[in-house]
């Protein structure tokens, strides 16, 4: 029965062309559409949970309440973890893990690597996490503070086939590191990356014992450590971390700990959420995983829609099955079979496409998903899209079809869902629905883009290059002198932070009537030269800034938001007290973005200070690439042994939200395959509603009937139901945005042309997409379509 | 073989009630060839229906093969009807992407016929026919009379007590109508009780008995052999 069914279904297939290829096209472009989602998602999920203990695995985060806000750390000092794994009974580990800033050359018998990433982790970290050594001792990774493990790759480019356990390697802090064992490369899911990994405690070297903070296990100002727990099963790790959190109170007591807590997180949600825990790329995945889900059924849609209006057409065939002895069990069955075969060619199509498109998708995606649909988590989602779709589009019909009383079959009157018309245009306005969501969702979501991309960052960033200074930094009056000279550069400048990323902080700041609730106040410090504000065009709105006298170095400048925050009144010439050191406040800067648009403004401060090494090159449009030739000279005198790594500042900008503008980009694309799958599935509903109106059509233009009058006959009834669509989408797309837009701080309007740019949208696709067909039926001769009755 | 008894059906719509049958009563005995004649509209379409089980009586007996089968719901009715009857239409109903041998070969499979026996059994009944030849033909590649013939074959290969026809000459010229005739009253010949409904006296004359019919009642009865 099955190869029958089968045989039957090819046949069919092959005869009603236009038929077969709606549907499946449909359905494999939306199977394909769906499974790259489902893929991206899927990736997204698994990132660090191949981590045997990823379960019991969590990274601290600090944070301090300030007057109801809540300013959250990634990072933790570096005793939390020593403390945390000799008190509590209940951290079975600990580790400690940062980026190693003080390297960036390698380099081995005359050859030199830069820009390798290198960590720094305790040794605990191959065997806490799954970091599979290749050589080396998981258990000892280290012999010594200047041991380090080396990735696969990494090995290779430096020793190739040599055994690489024992070689040194130089590198440019002017040590010499040897390699204790080769670690797998990291996976691309795993958000801690490196290529190298140097000894945690090699940073115990830094303390001389005279300053400040003694010594490494005694600091408990520097939050630059990302601390890993692994807790024992059943553990509260919010208990956990109270209970570090009052360690690090009897440590450094005062009212800067006074609100602190350490919020573990789960290392499986390191990825997706915020430091402490709440939503963050997760958002992205939950409404893509809808998006899968909207695309998938408006394929189901689709597919029932064109299976019922067909069966129509077939209710001889079906009848006459009936009558010569077939049961409803066996037609269900032929139906279930039929649809099979559709869906398991439209997954081999879809199957094709993908790897088709796979390449760009990555590209897009800023992914490095390996299609290999044999793989087991491919299949997973094969499984489930082919399942889901067999639910949804393929035992409806089944049930309905074989539902039919034979003998009114016969005659062409249908009982069940082929006759059911209303039921097939509420598929319909479902469909439309979500085509117009997406729409509205599509040109929302490039307005936001588009706001964000031209919004006044509070300076001019159009012109500018920078790059960090290193060894220029001693000269660097100098080296501007120089380049000033040159050809093509309008100013320079430099700074301690770079002015699109400058995340330093500090709670080291005092001034007069500084409240108790104020005690947590956290300010960004941006260090420059006294033309910075000049040069990058950053305005002050109240004071005279930076003076040019030596008296700068305590003229502090603060933007609009720390003066709120701090609630100083006429604050120009008030006492502001920084890092212990005292001085005024000489001017307020006009707020400006020194961090994404998805944060909010915080406080900050510009001061004065040799502490800098970014350098800042103004130039102009015309002359850009003088300049760079300009700086490449300087660097080449001051560093002759690194490459040159210089930005501008406006690409450095669209850098910042490349993964706002992929996942723009991502939704465009999807959503446009929504919008045509609709459309496709109008075309078949229209193909077949003109082809069974045929008759009609035929005596009506026998009659009198115009062409113009048949098409918006024909017409007019689905428009219709997109408009039904329009209305029922247009609240719930309103309503979806505005709660998307919450997330960014800084947003953009939801406007009324919005709306009718959508709505306008939809009507003119399926206009065209409808009329194509009516057009086509209303010009045919009437002639030949009563003849054939 | 068949008696049906006071068969009453009424079609009703909202607003117009149409009498089709009216306390009809027939016997057809096993092995009679009869022919059922009369006007458009006149029932002979419902009788066959009920006669084929396909359409429920609202009110009456009827005895098929001495079970009373006049209250059998779907699916006994299903069940008698693909062991017992073979059907032939007027515009021969052959399902157009099945082949010849496809066809004929379907209710077997639908009664769960081995596929040995299937091909054994569908071989000799389009040798009967005498379409053999164009056994992996699609219908649209035959002539009328051949479709009819493959009809024919697809109605006989379950070997059934009883064949109903429904105008089977009617899209057929006379050569290829008289054709499938003489299949039919050589089926008949061999065993098998034939009703069929007709329009041609001329057709009409290669049964045993007519009955002809009038506003749901049966008016005359010309036995003829």
């Amino acid at each position: 029965m099955f190869k029958t069914n089968l045989r039957f279904t090819w046949r069919n297939l092959l005869k009603n062309k236009t038929y077969s290829a709606i549907n499946i096209i449909g359905l494999a472009v939306s199977l394909a559409a769906c499974i790259l989602l489902l893929l991206w998602v899927q990736d997204e999920l698994s990132f660090d949970r191949f981590h045997s203990n990823s379960n019991n695995i969590y990274r601290l985060a600090a944070s301090f309440k300030q007057e109801g806000k809540d300013n959250v750390w990634s990072g933790t000092p570096a005793p939390v973890a020593t403390f945390a794994r000799k008190e509590l009974p209940e951290v079975a580990n600990t580790c400690r893990v940062t980026d190693n800033w003080s390297i960036s050359l390698l380099e081995y018998k005359g050859k030199k690597y830069f820009n390798n990433r290198c960590g720094l982790a305790d040794a605990t970290f191959f065997t806490m996490f799954n970091f599979p050594l290749v050589k080396g001792n998981a258990r000892q990774p280290f012999t010594d503070d200047r041991s380090v493990i080396l990735s696969e790759t990494t090995a290779k480019k430096f020793f190739g086939e040599e055994d690489p356990i024992g070689k040194i390697l130089n590198a440019d802090d002017k040590n010499a590191y040897h390699v204790t064992g080769v670690m797998k490369d990291m996976p691309f899911n795993s958000s801690i990356r490196y290529d190298i990994i140097f000894d945690f405690t090699v940073l115990k070297r830094d303390y001389t014992g005279n300053d400040y903070w003694k010594s490494l296990d005694e600091d408990w100002g520097n939050y630059n450590y990302s601390t890993f727990l692994l807790l024992a099963p059943g553990a509260d790790s919010k208990k956990v971390g109270q209970k570090l959190a009052n360690i690090h109170r009897r440590n450094q007591d005062g009212e800067f700990t006074k609100n602190l807590t350490y919020i573990p997180l789960p290392l499986s949600k390191v990825h997706l959420y915020t430091p402490e825990g709440k939503d963050d790329g997760i958002t992205i995945v939950k409404v893509f995983i809808i998006v899968a889900a909207i695309i998938l059924l408006i394929a189901c849609i689709n597919y029932v829609n064109l299976v019922t209006a067909r069966a129509i057409k077939r209710a001889k065939e079906i009848s006459l099955r009936k009558i010569i002895g077939a049961n409803k069990g066996g037609l269900f069955w032929q139906f279930l079979h039929e649809a099979l075969m559709i869906f398991l060619i439209a997954m081999l199509v879809a199957t094709a496409l993908i790897y088709l498109v796979m390449p760009l998708y990555n590209e897009i995606a800023g992914k490095r998903i390996v299609f290999n649909p044999l793989q087991g988590n491919v299949l997973l989602v094969y499984g489930i899209t082919l399942l889901a779709t067999m639910l949804l589009a393929g035992i409806y019909p089944a049930l309905s079809l074989s539902s039919f009383k034979p003998l009114e079959a016969m005659k062409g009157k249908l009982s069940g869902l082929g006759s059911k018309v209303a039921f097939r245009k509420v598929l319909v306005v479902v469909q439309f629905s979500f085509s117009i969501m997406l729409i509205v969702g599509t040109i929302i979501i490039g307005n936001q883009l588009k706001y964000i991309r031209q919004k006044n960052l509070g300076y001019n960033k159009e012109n500018l290059l920078y790059f960090g200074m290193r060894n220029i930094t001693e000269h660097y009056d100098a080296a501007k002198a120089e380049l000033l000279k040159q050809p093509g550069v309008v100013a320079v400048t430099a700074s301690g932070a770079d002015i699109m990323n400058a995340w330093s902080s500090t709670g080291d700041a005092d001034w007069d009537g500084k409240t108790a609730a104020q005690q947590t106040f956290v300010i960004n410090q941006i260090s420059a030269e006294r033309n910075f504000l000049d040069v990058m065009n950053l305005q002050i709105v109240q004071g005279k800034g930076f003076s040019g006298t030596p008296a700068d170095s305590t003229n502090y400048l603060l933007n609009e938001t720390a003066i709120k925050v701090m609630s100083i009144k006429d604050p120009v010439g008030k006492r502001f007290t920084f890092h212990d050191k005292k001085g005024v406040i000489a001017g307020v800067v006009k707020d400006f973005h020194f961090q994404n648009l998805h944060r909010q403004i915080e406080p900050a401060i510009i001061y004065f200070s040799p502490w800098r090494w970014r350098m800042y090159v103004k130039t102009t449009a015309k002359d850009a690439s003088k300049a760079v030739a300009a700086v490449e000279k300087i660097w080449k005198q001051y560093n002759p042994d690194y490459p040159l790594e210089y930005q501008f500042l406006d690409d450095a900008f669209d850098t910042n939200y490349r993964s706002d503008i992929r996942v723009g980009k991502l939704f465009n694309c999807f959503a446009i395959i929504t919008i045509l799958i609709s459309c496709l599935g109008l075309f078949g509903l229209v193909t077949y509603t003109a082809e069974t109106r045929i008759k009609e059509i035929g005596v009506r233009k026998v009659l009198g009937a115009s062409v113009p009058g048949i098409v918006s006959m024909l017409s007019k009834d689905f428009l219709k139901l997109v408009g039904i669509s329009i209305v029922i989408a247009f609240p719930v797309a309103w309503w979806a945005l505005s709660k998307m837009l919450e997330s960014y701080p800084y947003r953009t309007a939801i406007s009324w042309w919005v709306f009718a740019l959508a709505g306008f949208i939809t009507l003119a696709i399926a206009l065209v997409t409808i009329s194509f067909q009516a057009i086509k039926a209303a010009l045919a001769n009437p002639v030949k379509s009563l003849r054939s009755e | 073989m068949i008696k049906i008894t006071d068969l009453e059906k009424v079609y009703r719509t909202e607003e117009v009630e149409t009498v089709a049958l009216n306390k009809l009563s027939i016997e057809v005995k096993e092995g009679e060839f009869v022919a059922i004649m009369g006007p458009s509209g006149c029932g002979k379409s419902t009788l066959l229906n009920i006669l084929g089980l396909l359409d429920d009586p609202d009110a009456g007996s009827f005895i098929f093969n001495k079970i009373e089968v006049a209250n059998f719901n779907e699916r006994k009715r299903a069940d008698l009807r693909k062991h017992n009857i073979g059907f032939v239409f007027q515009s021969f109903n052959l399902i157009d992407e099945l082949t010849v041998f496809e066809n004929v070969e379907l209710p077997l499979i639908y009664t769960g016929v081995k596929s040995a026996d299937r091909k054994k059994r569908v071989e000799e009944v389009l040798d009967k026919v005498q379409i053999m030849h164009r056994r992996n033909h699609y219908p649209q590649q035959l002539s009328g009379g051949q479709q009819q013939r493959v009809a024919v074959a697809r109605a006989v290969v379950n070997k059934p007590k009883l064949i109903l026809a429904d105008e089977p000459t009617g899209n057929l010229d006379s050569h290829n109508g008289n054709e499938v005739m003489e299949l039919m009253t050589e089926l008949n010949e061999q065993g098998t009780t034939i009703v069929m409904v007709t329009h041609s006296e001329h057709d009409a004359r290669y049964s045993h008995r007519i009955i002809r019919m009038l506003d749901g009642q049966t008016v005359t009865e010309n036995i003829l052999v």
